[in-house]
């Protein structure tokens, strides 16, 4: 074979391998595209469509709650039950729970911790309204509805006479107040609010009171049972002082503040 | 057949209802003493009266159309249900093992769904309704059982409405929460050992079966009265 021939060889089987090659190059691009023509082809389109609405909310980042620092639970009475000395019904009866308190509102308990018997029946230990002061019992869940959550917690100090208001242990309000007399006194210890009283006419609790859980030891046949209660004033001038019946007496623009602040079912420590 | 598949055995649908055959929710309810039955079912009547305020509620501005304004205080409703159920379950600390992450991170993402839904209904949003969840945040076998039909619940709520919002706008909010709900679904199935997605299609649930179904747990209840325009009788 001659120079020329073999370059003419050399370059037709080039031609022909360039030839070979783009074809299966072209067959495999139909074999790759083939199963989803269509797809490509609407997603080519989609531009073309109209732009997705914005939505008419936006859904913030999850909610964490905010801790268990000076956090406690209460729980309303659904019905008068016998409340026990342990949690078993069989336990001894420490006293018994109404469904209302004498103000005509919800019985409520300081939700203090659970438990359950043998038989896997839930029970819960609460703080009562009851004497002697400290009392605390169990009671099956069942009796009890709803639960409820406060981050508040007040602080009576008696030595000092003031009132603080905590949030998650932090204090947010801090007030000169009014308490028994050395014959009635204020009594100390582990409390709680159990309802608010508005709009009744009577300048001497003043525009306010909270009721508690904690009642004299020396007032037993007041009415109403000698529960202590938190309330405004009429006589300003006596506060801060030892000038009532046991009850805590606030300036009124400070009850109201409280009353603001502080939700039923806050813890009361009197000390 | 192997063991695993026997334990994820497909079931159409798992409603509350279903979930409670054997009492596990209701256990408490059955328990309750003290009480006349129709005492009880009076109590039971405040709760249906929460939902159907609900889906009564006036129309807000922004030209949004009255029943979309309904639709979302309903939707708000059964946020409400789930957020406050998650809430109450992580304030008790009852539950533990593979589900103590359960409450505190299904109670974030509902309570969410609530600001968020408030927020866009401003004045117009239903008030929280109370609850009492009679025991079962404070029970492993019982929380689960409930939170696997919560999450059914609510996925199947927000697909019954989507073909009846108008705003193109909400449909698209109501789509983001929807697909979350679906979500929690599954994982909340997964954990109580049923398949998560067992039909190829899903049917909503109108109106009328959901509150129905929430109206049969007793778990929304009225209010406890905690004020009163009542002159003090304390020592003073």
């Amino acid at each position: 074979m001659t120079a020329n021939g073999e370059r003419r060889q050399r370059t037709l089987a080039r031609a022909v391998g360039l030839g070979l090659a783009a074809i299966a190059a072209a067959a495999l691009a139909v074999l790759i595209s083939s199963p989803s023509t269509s797809s490509s082809h609407a997603i080519q389109q989609a531009p073309a469509l109209p732009a997705s609405p914005e939505p008419a909310l936006r859904v913030p980042s999850p909610v964490r709650l905010r801790g268990s620092v000076g956090v406690a639970q209460w729980a309303s009475v659904r019905y008068g039950v016998s409340v026990r000395a342990s949690a078993s019904s069989r336990a001894r009866i420490v006293t018994r729970l109404g469904s209302a308190t004498p103000e005509g509102t919800t019985n409520i308990v300081l939700v203090l911790r659970r438990a359950r018997d043998r038989g896997g029946r839930l029970w819960v230990r609460v703080r009562l309204p009851v004497l002697p002061i400290g009392s605390t019992g169990w009671v099956p869940r069942q009796a009890l509805g709803v639960y409820g959550v406060v981050e508040t917690h007040l602080v009576i100090d008696l030595e000092r006479l003031t009132a603080t208001l905590l949030r998650n242990e932090r204090p947010i309000l801090r007030a000169p107040i009014g308490v028994g007399r050395a014959e009635w006194p204020t009594p100390k210890g582990e409390f709680y609010i159990r309802n608010m009283l508005t709009r009744y006419r009577s300048p001497f609790y003043g525009p306010l009171a909270f009721g508690t859980s904690a009642r004299s030891s020396v007032l037993t046949d007041w009415p109403g049972g000698g529960f202590v209660g938190i309330h405004g004033t009429d006589a300003p001038e006596l506060l801060p002082g030892r000038v009532s019946h046991g009850c805590i007496r606030l300036r009124n623009q400070d009850i109201l503040e409280l009353g603001r602040l502080m939700p039923v079912g806050t813890p009361v420590t009197i000390r | 057949m192997a063991r695993d598949e026997q334990e994820l055995q497909p079931r159409s649908d798992l409603t509350l209802g279903e979930l409670d055959r054997d009492g596990a929710i209701l256990e408490a309810v059955e328990q309750v003493s003290g009480e006349t039955r129709a005492a009880f079912l009076g109590k039971a009547a405040v709760g249906g009266a929460a939902l159907l305020g609900a889906l009564a509620a006036p129309p807000i501005g922004q030209a949004s159309a009255a029943s979309d304004v309904a639709i979302l205080n309903y939707a708000l409703t059964l946020e409400y249900l789930q957020a406050a159920f998650y809430t109450e379950t992580e304030r008790l600390d009852a539950v533990g093992g593979e589900l103590k992450r359960v409450p505190r991170q299904l109670g974030a993402v509902e309570r969410a769904h609530v600001a968020a839904i408030k927020k866009a209904l401003g004045r117009a949003a239903v008030k929280r309704p109370a609850f009492n969840f009679r025991g079962v945040t404070e029970d492993q076998s019982k929380f689960l059982k409930t939170a696997v039909a919560f999450e059914d619940l609510g996925a199947a709520a927000y697909k019954a409405q989507a073909a009846r919002i108008k705003s193109p706008a909400l449909l698209a909010a109501a789509i983001s929460i929807h697909s979350v709900e679906a979500r929690h679904a599954a994982w909340m199935r997964f954990l109580a050992g049923v398949t998560p997605a067992a039909a190829a299609f899903d049917e909503g649930k109108p109106i009328s079966e959901v509150r129905a179904i929430v109206a049969s747990t007793h778990f929304v209840v009225a209010r406890p009265k905690t004020r009163a325009r009542k002159k003090p009788k304390y020592g003073g």
